[in-house]
């Protein structure tokens, strides 16, 4: 089992497509004129500069899977029929976890207390798709290193608190990345502060 | 004959074949899932070496040792090593199987750790574990050294510079680019090509990350600018999933093709990367078999990079603006900040500068009672992950320069570079190793020149000492040298001469501090405005100025047009377009139309800034207060609930106009007191115990106001029991309840029953991203999907 690896200073370009889309923007149907479209522009690159984006990732070797759990080594334990059937071909378990950091949620709080819930909720929307992206970066980093070992990753990945993978597993993820060294914090209800923060499990196996 | 020698000789002539990939060619060998590749070919020396022989056969020129993770940092999750002797091995090997004549590269590949700003590795750390590699490699008799697949352009410098310290061997760089053409570090081909070149590459490319087709573009976007050969190394196509297998199944025949347009796109070193064998090999020799590649540029380009942007520089191209802002000099905070070891003022200044249009930001930390080295290091890496502007490393510290040059993750430009003595001895030679652009400060020991005849005499001086030592003319800015016109009423004359004569004659690009020519003077704005006007027109290539200033960004972006800078005045129009726009000059509402209706379209359209004075101008022309809410603010916020049902207006439009109207609202409450007090009803809205998330409930409270309801939002992570006590207090019409989490959602369930249980029967909305209709039915509560819906469901239930 590998140590965690921690990464700051993430550099992600905010996903403008995602993002517009988050906040009901439709192509072809939603009209925009300039004005409106500069001021969301301006608070998305004000996002940007809020957010302090970091990740963490773990490989860990899946020790045993059944059709309802998946036992990786030092008893770390998921019992989840969706997760066991993504990872049934895989060898591995990467766990993954990603940050926006705490000055992007205190940016969304000063607007949304001075009454500028227009940018409060675009620097939201901002913060929430790239935090996603940080996993497709840490995704791409591992690719990497992967393909030289005759390995690669699966395609999908699973969030503790969606489908059948109960968000109590949260708090495993954030124990076994250590994610207070991110900066990071879990609530009684396995909550993440700040709130822009994910984790995710995703499968290492042969390439070919 | 040497190897860099022949290598150049080949480039020449045709196109130098690289060898194929090790990795998967190693696994399709036999290699195990999860072995150590250098260790299992020292163990399988047989393997190995017919892998080499075999590319040898297909018709590379060149092979690369199995070197690619021998780090100490890779190796150490195997057993242990001796990195140096590894290295040896393994070159050994390579030799060994292709004899003498063949090229061998040694291969460095990344640490899997990234290199301090971007990461916890150290910068010198980083040299050190590459040094260590090379030694090994050279020890083994390599030809060339291949840095390859880096994602992190400051690793990348850190193995250059670890080449560059230990030997002078051909040295090729190659970064990977993932989809969207940037390494997962944020930078672009031509920022890394301006970066690695100048730092001493002897040629730059990328590989891996995609199949042939997608990297020629990167070797197209390089070619302009890049006097080094430039190396494409693509993979067998991009890799598809086969029954849940990852498998590179481009045909050589097909790798191959893409041959000719790499040739047109530019390469000079080609080869390929995963899952290509050497069947791709011999295919591509063969369809590239006697064509001559396109050489590299003559003349190096002017240009300057950060980690994540390059900026190209030209005599005749638009005024660079290099904000002057982050100096100590007279700001006691700034000053406060450095001592402590802060940089939070740095960033804002360098994003304000960026925003106000500077392309380059000059950094200087000197002041007494500071390790300015260390200081400025500090600073370099608080930005450069943050900041996309190139950096000028302004000092008179020879040991500060020498800091920030080392570990700027990009090529700077050191200001300045003087005749004096020290300075053209240490500056100059740093300059050259570190490949940094650097401004030519035209005085010496003895003398401030005053006339642009001494200046001249000086440059030439200096010009000449640099070209001695191999630095060129293109790495080169001269300081026009400003001085106060209010002590010297010649001096602005002799600067525009000294930069006609660098323009036109030297073709040299040139450099002005612009706020010296006006100091001692009022209404400095105005001098500096005009000299900036003629040194433009003098040929002028960049200004240290203050970007902030509008009326000099004005007469620069005026300026270039003039000059045909700015050839078909786009900047200018995009400029002052853009100006517009954020300084909210552009009107919103039709001025004919009637105050009526420009109140109604500044809900519609979200006019916070302008609806109070349509508010006043048709208060003015006679409209009634209670009018204008309900027959022309309320229609409109109910067409904009409509438009966003119907998708033609987003969450920002939403909300935008919500709040223009709370704001006119709030501006006609003294005229709306009878209105005031027939408040609907009162709402209580809370997000559930447990849950933190509270901006949909936000903007339910934002809408339910404009519809006239009184909002009471007891926050987010509200117990049960604080809400009973709310209801009891505020016998609201309606409560509405958030959540946004499936582990807090049972929480509002819990909330009714408890209300229930104290016998209150008012009733529940309940919404948020796992909120469902059905769950809201089970639980006795109305669904509302959105903040127009919450306002609408509100709206019945108070009728």
């Amino acid at each position: 089992m590998e140590d965690t690896r921690y990464f700051h200073n993430i550099i992600i370009m905010p996903p403008r497509d995602l993002i517009y889309a988050r906040l009901g923007y439709r192509r072809g149907k939603t009209k925009v004129d300039d004005r409106q479209k500069e001021e969301i522009e301006r608070a998305i690159e004000q996002a940007q500069s809020f957010m302090e984006l970091k990740g963490a990732a773990k490989r860990i070797r899946i020790e045993k899977i059944t059709s309802s759990e998946v036992v990786l080594a030092q008893g770390i334990t998921f019992d989840s029929r969706q997760l066991s059937s993504m990872l049934k071909d895989s060898n591995e378990a990467l766990l993954m976890a990603a940050t926006a950091g705490n000055r992007i949620m205190q940016a969304i709080k000063v607007e949304s207390d001075s009454g500028n819930l227009t940018r409060a909720v675009i620097l939201d929307a901002v913060a929430s798709e790239t935090t996603d992206k940080v996993l497709d970066w840490i995704s791409s980093f591992y690719k990497q290193e992967l393909v030289r070992q005759g390995l690669n990753l699966t395609s999908r990945r699973y969030s503790a608190g969606y489908g059948d993978l109960d968000l109590k597993h949260q708090k495993t993820i954030y124990d076994t990345l250590g994610l207070n060294r991110l900066g990071v914090k879990i609530t009684d209800s396995y909550i993440l502060i700040p709130e822009k923060s994910v984790t995710a499990i995703a499968g290492i196996r042969q390439a070919a | 004959m040497d190897a860099k020698k022949r290598i150049l000789s080949i480039i020449e002539k045709r196109v130098l074949i690289l060898d194929g990939a090790t990795g998967t060619e190693l696994q399709r060998r036999g290699m195990p899932q999860g072995a150590c590749p250098e260790q299992w070919c020292m163990e399988n020396q047989g393997i190995i070496k017919s892998i080499h022989k075999d590319y040898m056969m297909a018709g590379s020129d060149v092979v690369y040792t199995c070197t690619f993770g021998a780090n100490r940092v890779k190796l150490s999750q195997y057993d242990s090593f001796n990195i140096q002797a590894t290295n040896r091995k393994l070159a050994e090997l390579a030799r060994d199987a292709v004899g003498e004549n063949m090229l061998i590269a040694g291969d460095i590949g990344p640490t899997g750790r990234f290199v301090q700003p971007f990461g916890d590795l150290e910068f010198e750390e980083a040299v050190d574990i590459f040094k260590e590699q090379v030694k090994g490699l050279l020890e083994g008799s390599v030809d060339l050294f291949i840095i390859e697949t880096q994602m992190d352009i400051q690793e990348a410098r850190a193995a250059l510079i670890a080449v560059k310290e230990t030997c002078d061997k051909f040295t090729m760089v190659t970064m990977t680019y993932e989809e969207g053409g940037r390494t997962l570090n944020g930078t672009d081909p031509v920022s890394a090509l301006v970066t690695l070149e100048s730092l001493g590459a002897d040629a730059v490319g990328c590989n891996c990350s995609t199949g042939p087709e997608g990297m020629i573009p990167y070797i197209e976007a390089m070619k302009p600018h890049a006097s080094v050969p430039l190396v494409a190394k693509p993979n067998a196509g991009m890799p598809r999933l086969v029954n849940n297998k990852t498998v590179f199944d481009m045909k050589p025949e097909t790798f191959a093709s893409f041959g000719r347009a790499f040739l047109k796109a530019g390469v000079n070193i080609l080869g390929g990367c995963c899952g290509t064998r050497p069947g791709h090999i011999k295919s591509l020799t063969g369809v590239l078999d006697g064509k001559r590649p396109r050489p590299p540029r003559k003349k190096a380009i002017s240009a300057l990079s950060s980690a994540r942007k390059s900026v190209i520089l030209g005599i005749g191209s638009p005024l660079v603006i290099i904000g002057e802002r982050i100096n100590p000099t007279g700001k006691k905070d700034l000053q406060k900040e450095l001592i402590k070891g802060k940089t939070t003022i740095v960033l804002g200044l360098a994003r304000e500068q960026e925003e106000k249009g500077a392309s380059l930001l000059d950094i200087n930390v000197g002041m007494p009672d500071i390790d300015e080295a260390e200081t400025l290091k500090r600073v370099i890496y608080a930005l450069s992950p943050l900041i996309s502007s190139p950096l000028v490393i302004d000092s008179s510290s020879i040991e500060a320069i020498e800091t920030a040059l080392r570990i700027y993750p990009g090529r700077a430009m050191v200001n300045s570079i003087s005749g004096e003595t020290h300075k053209i001895e240490r500056l100059l030679p740093l300059a050259k190793k570190y490949g940094a652009m650097f401004i030519l400060l035209p005085l010496t020991d003895k003398e401030l020149p005053a006339t642009s005849r001494r200046r001249k005499e000086i440059i030439k001086d200096i010009l000449g000492r640099a070209q001695e030592i191999g630095v060129d003319k293109s790495d080169i800015v001269v300081d026009g040298l400003t001085m106060t016109v209010s002590a010297s009423p010649g001096s602005a004359k002799e600067t525009l001469e000294t930069i006609r004569w660098c323009t036109r004659s030297q073709k040299l690009l040139t450099v002005v501090g612009l706020s010296n020519i006006s100091f001692g003077l009022p209404q400095r704005k105005w001098v500096n405005s005009a000299f900036l006007a003629m040194a433009i027109h003098s040929g002028l290539s960049m200004a240290i100025a203050n970007p902030s200033s509008t009326e000099l960004m004005a007469i620069k972006m005026a300026s270039d047009v003039l000059t045909q800078r700015d050839k078909d005045a786009s900047l200018f129009i995009s400029y002052f377009a853009t100006s517009d726009q954020s300084s909210g000059q552009k009107p919103v509402a039709k001025e004919e139309a009637s105050p009526a209706q420009n109140v109604y379209m500044s809900v519609l359209e979200g006019n916070r800034e302008g609806i109070i004075d349509h508010l006043d101008k048709a208060i003015a022309a006679g409209m009634d207060a209670y009018k204008l809410v309900n027959e022309i603010m309320i229609p409109a916020i109910m067409e904009v609930g409509d438009m966003f049902d119907r998708k033609e207006y987003f969450l920002p439009q939403l909300i935008a106009s919500a709040e223009a109207m709370k704001k006119g609202f709030e501006h006609l409450k003294p005229l709306l007191e009878e209105l005031t007090s027939q408040e609907k009803g009162t709402i209580v809205l809370a997000t559930v115990k447990g849950d933190i998330h509270d901006i949909g409930k936000n903007i339910v409270a934002l809408m339910l106001r404009n519809h006239g309801f009184k909002v009471i939002d007891l926050g987010k992570d509200v117990a049960k029991e604080e809400i009973i006590k709310a209801i009891k207090k505020y016998n609201p019409l309606v409560v509405g309840l958030s959540a946004l989490m499936t582990t807090t959602m049972v929480n509002m369930r819990d909330v009714i029953e408890l209300a229930r249980r104290h016998g209150l029967n008012c009733k529940f909305i309940v919404g948020g991203a796992v909120v469902t209709r059905a769950y809201a039915d089970s639980i006795g509560a109305v669904y509302a999907k959105d903040a127009v819906e919450a306002a609408r469901v509100a709206e019945r239930l108070s009728s």
